[in-house]
């Protein structure tokens, strides 16, 4: 693997987790191409004959960009109680592994995230944790994220909700 | 006895509040109240264990849960549907950990016992070398669930071997049941797993949220509407709210145009209205044709919705049932289901998919607010002052929207007794049906 490429990629998932964490969404959707599937399966625990419980044929988020922008454009009205006044979140991106994919100027990238939010005084942090499994694209000169599959670890989520993006 | 505990003199106040449209704070989270509601409201109901389309084949299981009670529902091979304690009964170890999949036998991983679909003892490891004679087999198959009932595809248990059956239970709530999940000749079917997550919430309000509070949207789900996820009110042709209340805690919110709009049905696919037109008695027929949106609940904690949201304006009804399973007094498991008619084509299946988690759900966008408004009440329930059972903080909700002036609307056409625009009488008649099963577990001149 090219160090650069490796360099770049990883640049570009840390660079979306302080976005994120800052609540910076607009300028993450620039991060996405226009045709991203942001996908996340509802998780089932199942006997292990029957594989790894990702094949549940329901999700939490199904997406296009235009979806995620009408999601984040909502996050900035006054009235999206869940983030107003907006919980603390930090995404922490590890276990980076980077391959080239069918096309040419694409990477199969997957990494493993650990998602922390902290809501008001609460003294339990909300967490989640599992990985992501992306096609990263270069387009001109920049990293762009063109696919992203979320395999949470849990099948009963324990967090309120899922206003945040993983 | 402990002095916190609930006396006959608290109900006579509840009662006394209730008369008056007042709800004391007390009793969302009060622990107490928690155990009296597991001994005479979740022993007693009948609750929603799944839709038949959940278990296709024979060996078909799910796991489910009956509040704290672990529930093995199965397909039997004779094509039935049966449902057992989760538990061996050997040493009572839980016997099946998944959410789902198809076997013949359970097999217990603790000592080994193993049963049929039937719930039939089979397989004793080391059987009469151990035991001898003295083990009847047919004495320790699988507890039964003591009554299992399904209408139109749903499937409901009740621990109570004495329960009304769920036909009667349910009453009035099936003419409605059959608007939503008998519209169609092959009914609706789950589509893959349900969402589950847990919130900071109790069920009374979880529940009522569904059945009894459409006046929480123009609040809590304003957001939505702004950025066109939800219709704007003012862009809907003339319309109506109706409040139902039913008997034993079931209630209906229903939005009704006044002429069939353009696209009726909730704008559902044309080829399904002969369907309906097959289904469904004209009076219901025109309801569903004229319908903007339903919410409601079978109490205690079945909700259900219907409505059409999306993103960017692209509007499709979806239908979603929901479980608020009780983790004690602060927290509810939320399982959500999407259904959808079998007989839709499958754009709009699909597009009806896309609408609900585009809103409920988890990261439902309309969703997300509302755990933040049921985690708000929890945090401001557990005081001194909201907790105090003489109420001497005036620590009482207000119950009074419609109080002691709304009439009935006689025009309603379905069954139930109607209550046109934002009320509390199908809060205040859900709250009542608590208060009845509550009492009956404080027994007269008990303290």
């Amino acid at each position: 693997m090219n160090w650069e490429v490796y360099h770049g990629i990883a640049e570009l998932l840390y660079l979306e987790a302080h976005l994120l964490d800052h609540r910076r969404y607009r300028e993450w959707l620039d991060l996405l191409t226009d045709d991203i599937r942001y996908r996340m399966p509802v998780r089932i625990t199942t006997e292990r004959k029957d594989g790894d419980g990702l094949e549940a044929g329901m999700t939490y988020f199904d997406e296009t960009k235009s979806s995620l922008a009408a999601r984040v454009e909502r996050l900035y009205t006054k009235t999206a109680w869940v983030e107003d006044p907006p919980p603390r979140q930090r995404h922490f991106i590890s276990n980076l592994r980077v391959q080239p994919a069918e096309q040419s100027e694409e990477y199969n990238v997957l990494s493993y995230f650990h998602f922390c939010r902290s809501r008001a005084s609460e003294h339990a942090m909300e967490q989640l944790t599992g990985e992501r499994r992306d096609v990263v694209r270069l387009v001109g000169d920049e990293w762009r994220i063109a696919e992203r599959t979320i395999i949470c670890d849990e099948t009963v989520l324990d967090v309120k909700n899922l206003s945040m993006f993983l | 006895m402990n002095r916190n505990r609930i006396r006959r003199e608290h109900l006579e106040q509840l009662r006394e509040k209730m008369s008056r449209g007042l709800f004391p704070q007390w009793v969302i989270t009060d622990p107490d109240v928690y155990e009296l509601e597991l001994e005479q409201i979740f022993s007693k109901t009948w609750q929603f264990l799944g839709h038949e389309s959940e278990l296709r084949e024979p060996g078909d299981y799910v796991t489910r849960w009956m509040v704290n009670d672990p529930v093995l529902l199965v397909r039997t091979q004779t094509g039935d549907i049966s449902a057992y304690v989760n538990s061996c009964t050997h040493r009572g170890a839980q016997l099946c950990t998944a959410d789902c999949g198809n076997r013949q036998t359970f097999t217990c991983p603790y000592h080994g016992w193993t049963f049929q679909l039937d719930g039939t003892l089979i397989g004793v490891t080391l059987g009469n070398k151990v035991y001898g004679e003295e083990l009847k087999r047919e004495e320790w198959g699988l507890r039964k669930i003591p009554r299992v009932e399904s209408y139109l595809g749903m499937i409901f248990g009740n621990l109570d071997p004495n329960a009304e059956p769920l036909s009667e239970y349910l009453g009035d709530m099936k003419w409605y049941l059959q608007m939503l999940v008998g519209r169609t000749p092959n009914g609706v079917e789950v589509v893959g797993a349900p969402q589950r997550w847990v919130v900071d919430a109790n069920w009374k309000v979880t529940y009522e949220n569904f059945a009894g509070d459409p006046y929480h949207v123009v609040t809590t789900h304003s957001s939505t509407v702004e950025v066109d996820i939800s219709p704007r009110a003012a862009d809907l042709p003339p319309r109506t709210g109706y409040h139902v209340v039913l008997d034993h805690g079931h209630a209906m919110n229903l939005g009704v145009y006044r002429d069939v709009p353009e696209r009726p049905y909730q704008g559902m696919p044309e080829s399904l209205w002969p369907l309906f037109q097959q289904q469904l008695n004209p009076v219901q027929l025109d309801l569903l044709a004229r319908s903007s949106i339903f919410t409601g609940g079978i109490y205690p904690t079945l909700s259900f919705n219907s409505a059409p949201h999306g993103f960017h304006g692209d509007f499709h009804n979806f239908l979603n049932f929901r479980v608020w399973r009780p983790l004690g007094p602060e927290k509810v498991e939320i399982w959500s289901w999407f259904m959808v008619d079998r007989e839709a084509p499958d754009a709009y299946k699909r597009a009806s998919y896309q609408a609900y988690i585009s809103s409920f759900g988890p990261s439902g966008t309309l969703e997300q607010d509302d755990t933040e408004n049921w985690a708000r009440v929890i945090q401001a329930s557990r005081g001194w002052m909201a907790r105090n059972k003489d109420l001497s903080y005036n620590n009482v909700y207000n119950y009074l929207m419609g109080f002691a002036r709304l009439e009935p609307n006689e025009d309603f056409p379905g069954p139930g007794t109607a209550y046109i625009g934002f009320n509390d009488n199908t809060s205040r008649s859900i709250q009542q049906v608590w208060l009845d099963y509550i009492s009956a577990g404080i027994k007269e001149g008990e303290q």
